[in-house]
C-alpha cells in the first residue's frame, strides 16, 4: 500500500459480532479517502451491519471524506443497519452540520452512546446542535 | 526541447587536435591598452615563475656535470657529452638523470631517503610529472642556494611539501633559553607570520612540543591537543607536523609543516622524507643568528599593525596597503600587508593569495582608467584622504575584465595606507540595471506607492498603454478593465500572488488600448516591504511581446502536433474547462434589474486535471424574482463538471415553476441523487424579490451566504439543508432575509476559505472582514476577495455578490 504523505491510522474491532467500531486517525482528505474506504468496504463484505466511527482524532476531514461516510451510510441503511460518528473534534463537527450529513447521520458523545442508540432501531435522526 | 537549444556536439576520439582557444591578450580588450598591460604583467610573472624552475634544474645539472668532471678527470665540455649520452642510454629526462648522478655520488642520507621514497612510490610516481628523487634534489639544492632561512622555507614548500600536500611551512630556531623565533616561513599571510615572530620560553606550541620528541609530532588536526601555532584560525582543522631540525647532535630548531586537512597516518617513506628535510633545515638553521636588539626592525610598520587591527573591525572590504620602494627608495608599488575578514577579491582569488601580494601584481588594472593607483599613491605623497562614490573598479577573472561599481575611501594612517570599498549594493544596481533594460528592451516601469496611492510610469509605460503621457497612471488593481475579458482570471491570479502572497508574479495578457489595438503584454511585478513585513511598494515592468507571443503561438501548435498523446490525455481535462467556460464564462454580463447590482466571479482551479465542479447561476426569473446560486459538485474532472452542467440547468429549469428554494433544492437532491456515480454535491440557492427586497434562500450542505450591511459582516443562520444526492429524498429549511439600501449579500464557495491549517470558522472570519473592509463597488470587492483569500488547496472558486440600490 502506497504510503500517504499524512499517513491515515484506522483500527478496527468489534464489539459485538454485527457491529464494527472504525477508530481514524489522521486527515481524511482526498489522499486518505480511499483507504478508509477500503476497511469500510471490508467491514461490509465481512457481514456487519451497524459502522461506529470514531472520529476524534480526525483534525480535519474534506468532502472526500465526506462521501465515504455517505456512501457507507446508504449502504448501510439497506441491510438495515446504521452508521454514527462519535465524539468529531469542532472543525469535522462545523464541517458535518454544515453539509447537513449531521442531520442523516447521528453523531454520539462516546462509543457506549453510539451503541444505545444501534439498540434502539430504527436510529433516530439527532437534530443539529447549532 | 527543440534542436537548437541543445549544446553543440562535438565529435571527439581519432586524431583529436587539442583545441586552440582564443584566449590571448589580444582576445580580450585589444581596444584597452591598460588591458595589454595587465595581460603583460600576468605573462611575465609565468615567465618569471618558468625560468625559476628552469634554473633549479640547471643547477642541480650543472651539480652533475661538476661530480662527472671530477670522476672522469675530464673538462666540462666533455662532462656535459657524456651526461648527454648516459641520459640516453638510460632513457630518462637529463634532470633525473642528473639526481641519479648527484645522488651515486653523494651517498648521504638524503640519497637513502630518497631510494627508499623511490622505492616505495615508484608505481605510484610513474605518471607524476616529476619524480619524488627530483623533488627532494630540487627542494634541497634550492635550500643551500638560498641564503636564508626565508628562502629555504620557500623552497620546501615550492619543491618538496606541496606535492605532499602541505599548504604551509615554518622553519622556527630554537635558542638555548627554550625560546623559538621564526626563522622563516611559507604559505602564511605576512602578518600571520609577524605576528608570530617569537615564541617565548616555557609556551606550548605544536613548534615547542614537537622539539622535544625525538620523533617529532605528528596531529591529525592540531584541535586534537589544543596546542595554539602559527595560522590555526586559518587552517583551524588542518594537520600538523613539527619535527627537530637538529644535525650533527645538536638541535637547531624546529622545522612545522601544515596541511589544510586533518592528516592521517602518514607511511614510513612520507615521514622519513620529511625527516630528511628536517635536517635540511639544520644546515640552514646552524649559520642562523635571531635577529634581536632594540634596533631591529619589525617585520611589520606598528601603524600597519594598527591599521590591521582597525581594518579587522570593519565591515566593508578593506585593505591595508604600505609603500614597497625600490633599491633606489622611489615609490614603485604598494604591498598588500592584509586584507580583513570582508574581503572578496573581485577575482575570486583566497584571501591569502592577495594578501602580502604588490598591489599592481594583484590588480594591474589599477593603474587603468580608473586611476585608483595614482589616487592611492597621491594619499600616501600628501596625506589627504580620497573618497569616491560610484567609481569603476575592474577586475581581471581569467584575462576578462569584470567591471564592479563602488564607492571607496583610501586615506593615509602612518605609514600606511587604509583602503575600504564598498560594492554598490545589490538593490541600487539592479534599479539602475533596470533602467538600461528599459530603455533597451522597451519595457514600461512603473511604482506604486500602496500608502499614498502615488503611481509612477516610466515615458514607455504610457507609449505602450496608448495613452497621452500627461494623463493619470493606471493602478495595477484596475489592470482588468484594461485586458482582454478572458485574461481576467489570469491577471486575478496574478494580483492574488503579487498583493496577497506578497510573492513577485508575472503575467501574460491581452492589453485593449483605448486606440482599439490589442497588444500581448507580459507583466512582472515585485512586491517590496517594510521591514515590519507590510507591504509598501509594488515595482515592476510591462514588456510588449506581441511578435513574440505569435511565435510561442505557432511553437505551441507545432508541440501540440508533436504531443499527440499527451494531447489526448489532456483532452478529457481541457474538455471539462471548456464546458466549464462555455456555460460559465469567468465575468458576466450584468443583468437589467433595477435598485440591484449583481456580479459574479469563477476563478478555475490553477491545474487542468483540477477542473472542479464549481458553479453559479444568476438569472431573472420570468416572475421577476431573481435566481441566484453558487454549489460545488464533488469532486474533480469531467465528471464533476458534467454533473455541475446538469444540475446547474435542472435549477434554472425547475426555478421557473415558481417553487420556493427549499423545494427547488428538494427536487435537485433527486435529480443529484439519480445522476450516475453517487455523485455529491452543495447548494446554495436564494430567490431574490425586487419588489420586497427579500431574500428567500435554503441551503443544502452549503456555506450560508454572508450579509455585509455597512461595516458589519455576518453569516445568515446555518438552517437545516443536506448536501444534495446523498439520500433520495430530503427536506430543506428555507429562510427569508430582507435587505436594505447599500447592502451586500454574497454566495460563494468554498474554494474561498478552504484551507487545511485552520478551521472554516477561522477562515470565514477573515473573509468576512476581508469582505467588510473591501470599499468600492461591487465588482471591485468581488476582485478583493478573490485576490485576498486565504485559501491553499487551488480548488475553484465561485462568488455571487448582490448589492441593493
Amino acid at each position: 500500500m502506497p504510503i500517504a504523505q499524512d499517513p491515515l491510522s484506522v483500527e478496527v474491532s468489534l464489539p459485538r459480532e454485527d457491529v464494527a467500531l472504525l477508530t481514524v486517525a489522521g486527515y481524511l482528505d482526498v489522499d486518505t479517502a480511499t483507504e478508509f474506504q477500503h476497511h469500510l468496504a471490508n467491514q461490509l463484505h465481512h457481514g456487519r451491519r451497524h459502522f461506529l466511527l470514531d472520529l476524534s482524532a480526525v483534525p480535519f476531514m474534506d468532502s472526500s471524506g465526506m462521501n465515504i461516510i455517505l456512501r457507507v451510510y446508504q449502504e448501510a441503511r439497506e441491510l438495515p443497519g446504521s452508521v454514527h460518528i462519535i465524539s468529531p473534534a469542532p472543525a469535522v463537527r462545523r464541517i458535518l452540520d454544515l453539509t447537513g450529513v449531521s442531520i442523516t447521520v447521528p453523531v454520539s458523545e462516546s462509543v457506549d452512546e453510539a451503541l444505545e442508540r444501534v439498540d434502539g432501531t430504527p436510529p433516530a435522526p439527532e437534530e443539529p446542535q447549532d | 526541447m527543440s534542436a537548437g537549444e541543445r549544446p553543440e556536439v562535438r565529435p571527439y576520439g581519432g586524431a583529436a587536435r587539442p583545441e586552440r582557444r582564443a584566449a590571448g591578450p589580444a582576445g580580450v580588450s585589444a581596444d584597452s591598452p591598460v588591458g595589454r598591460l595587465a595581460a603583460t604583467v600576468e605573462r611575465l610573472s609565468r615567465e618569471v615563475r618558468a625560468a625559476q624552475a628552469e634554473a633549479e634544474g640547471r643547477a642541480l645539472i650543472e651539480l652533475a656535470k661538476g661530480i662527472l668532471v671530477e670522476r672522469l678527470g675530464c673538462g666540462p665540455s666533455q662532462a656535459a657529452r657524456q651526461l648527454a649520452e648516459l641520459t640516453e642510454q638510460a632513457g630518462t629526462s637529463p634532470l633525473e638523470f642528473a639526481v641519479e648522478v648527484i645522488n651515486q655520488a653523494a651517498r648521504d642520507r638524503m640519497s637513502e631517503v630518497t631510494d627508499a621514497f623511490l622505492a616505495a612510490t615508484a608505481a605510484a610516481e610513474e605518471a607524476g610529472p616529476e619524480p619524488a628523487a627530483v623533488r627532494l634534489r630540487a627542494a634541497e639544492s634550492g635550500a643551500l642556494a638560498a641564503n636564508d632561512t626565508q628562502a629555504v622555507a620557500e623552497s620546501l614548500l615550492e619543491q618538496a611539501l606541496r606535492p605532499l600536500g602541505a599548504v604551509a611551512v615554518a622553519i622556527w630556531a630554537a635558542a638555548a633559553d627554550g625560546s623559538l623565533t621564526l626563522a622563516g616561513s611559507a604559505g602564511f599571510s605576512p602578518a600571520e607570520a609577524a605576528r608570530w615572530y617569537y615564541v617565548p620560553p616555557d609556551v606550548a606550541t605544536v613548534a615547542r612540543c614537537g622539539l622535544e620528541e625525538r620523533d617529532g609530532l605528528w596531529l591529525r588536526s592540531p584541535a586534537d591537543k589544543g596546542l595554539p601555532s602559527v595560522g590555526r584560525h586559518h587552517y583551524p582543522e588542518g594537520g600538523r607536523a613539527a619535527l627537530p631540525a637538529g644535525t650533527g647532535g645538536r638541535l637547531y630548531g624546529v622545522l612545522e609543516i601544515v596541511w589544510p586537512e586533518p592528516l592521517p597516518a602518514q607511511p614510513p617513506q612520507i615521514v622519513r622524507q620529511v625527516e630528511a628535510l628536517a635536517e635540511l633545515c639544520a644546515h640552514t638553521l646552524e649559520t642562523y643568528t635571531a635577529p634581536g636588539g632594540p634596533d631591529q626592525r619589525p617585520a611589520v610598520l606598528p601603524d600597519a599593525a594598527e591599521l590591521m587591527d582597525l581594518a579587522d573591525g570593519l565591515y566593508d572590504p578593506a585593505l591595508v596597503l604600505v609603500p614597497h620602494l625600490d633599491a633606489a627608495g622611489n615609490l614603485v608599488d604598494f604591498r598588500i600587508q592584509h586584507v580583513n575578514s570582508r574581503f572578496l577579491d573581485p577575482a575570486g582569488r583566497p584571501r591569502g593569495m592577495v594578501s602580502g601580494a604588490l598591489l599592481l601584481e594583484a590588480y594591474p588594472m589599477a593603474a587603468g582608467d580608473s586611476e585608483l593607483f595614482q589616487r592611492i599613491e597621491r594619499v600616501y605623497a600628501t596625506g589627504e584622504p580620497f573618497r569616491a562614490r560610484r567609481m569603476n573598479l575592474t577586475a581581471l577573472v581569467d584575462q576578462v575584465p569584470l567591471a564592479a561599481v563602488a564607492d571607496i575611501s583610501v586615506s593615509r594612517h602612518g605609514a600606511g595606507i587604509l583602503f575600504i570599498w564598498r560594492i554598490e549594493d545589490e538593490t541600487a544596481r539592479l534599479a539602475s540595471l533596470l533602467q538600461h533594460a528599459q530603455r533597451l528592451g522597451r519595457i514600461g516601469g512603473f511604482e506604486e506607492n500602496l500608502l499614498t496611492g502615488e503611481i509612477t510610469w516610466n515615458g514607455q509605460l504610457y507609449d505602450l498603454y496608448g495613452r497621452p503621457h500627461a494623463s493619470l497612471p493606471v493602478p495595477l488593481e484596475e489592470l482588468p478593465a484594461h485586458a482582454h475579458p478572458d485574461d481576467a482570471v489570469t491577471i486575478g491570479r496574478f494580483l492574488r500572488t503579487l498583493l496577497h502572497h506578497r510573492r513577485p508574479a508575472s503575467a501574460a495578457f491581452r492589453l485593449q488600448r483605448p486606440d482599439g489595438v490589442t497588444r500581448h503584454i507580459r507583466v512582472v511585478a515585485e512586491p517590496v516591504l517594510d521591514t515590519d513585513g507590510r507591504l509598501l511598494t509594488i515595482r515592476g515592468a510591462y514588456q510588449d511581446i506581441s511578435a513574440q507571443h505569435w511565435t510561442e503561438v505557432a511553437l505551441a501548435a507545432t508541440r501540440d502536433q508533436l504531443a499527440h498523446t499527451e494531447q489526448q490525455a489532456s483532452e478529457r481535462d481541457r474538455l471539462a474547462l471548456q464546458l466549464q467556460r462555455a456555460i460559465m464564462p469567468p465575468a458576466q454580463a450584468p443583468l437589467q434589474v433595477p435598485d440591484l447590482d449583481v456580479a459574479v466571479r469563477y476563478r478555475p482551479a490553477e491545474a487542468e486535471q483540477l477542473v472542479g465542479g464549481d458553479w453559479y447561476d444568476a438569472v431573472v426569473l420570468p416572475s421577476g424574482l431573481v435566481l441566484l446560486c453558487v454549489g460545488d459538485v464533488a469532486g474533480h474532472g469531467i465528471e464533476a463538471a458534467t454533473s455541475m452542467v446538469v444540475l446547474r440547468n435542472a435549477l434554472r429549469g425547475l426555478a421557473v415553476t415558481g417553487a420556493g428554494p427549499g423545494q427547488l433544492l428538494s427536487w435537485l437532491n433527486i435529480v443529484a441523487h439519480h445522476l450516475t456515480g453517487g455523485v455529491t454535491a452543495t447548494a446554495v440557492c436564494g430567490l431574490y424579490d425586487p419588489a420586497s427586497r427579500t431574500l428567500r434562500w435554503a441551503r443544502a450542505g452549503h456555506l450560508p451566504p454572508v450579509l455585509v450591511r455597512g461595516a458589519e459582516a455576518a453569516p445568515l443562520p446555518l438552517v437545516r439543508g443536506l448536501l444534495l444526492g446523498a439520500v433520495p429524498e430530503a427536506s430543506y429549511e428555507e429562510d427569508e432575509v430582507r435587505l436594505a439600501a447599500e447592502d451586500n449579500l454574497l454566495m460563494y464557495t468554498d474554494g474561498l476559505v478552504e484551507r487545511r491549517d485552520r478551521s472554516v470558522e477561522e477562515s470565514l472570519t477573515h473573509l468576512l472582514t476581508a469582505a467588510a473592509t473591501a470599499p468600492g463597488t461591487l465588482d471591485q470587492r468581488l476582485d478583493r476577495l478573490l485576490t485576498y483569500s486565504r485559501s491553499d488547496t487551488d480548488d475553484d472558486t465561485c462568488i455571487v455578490g448582490i448589492r441593493v440600490g
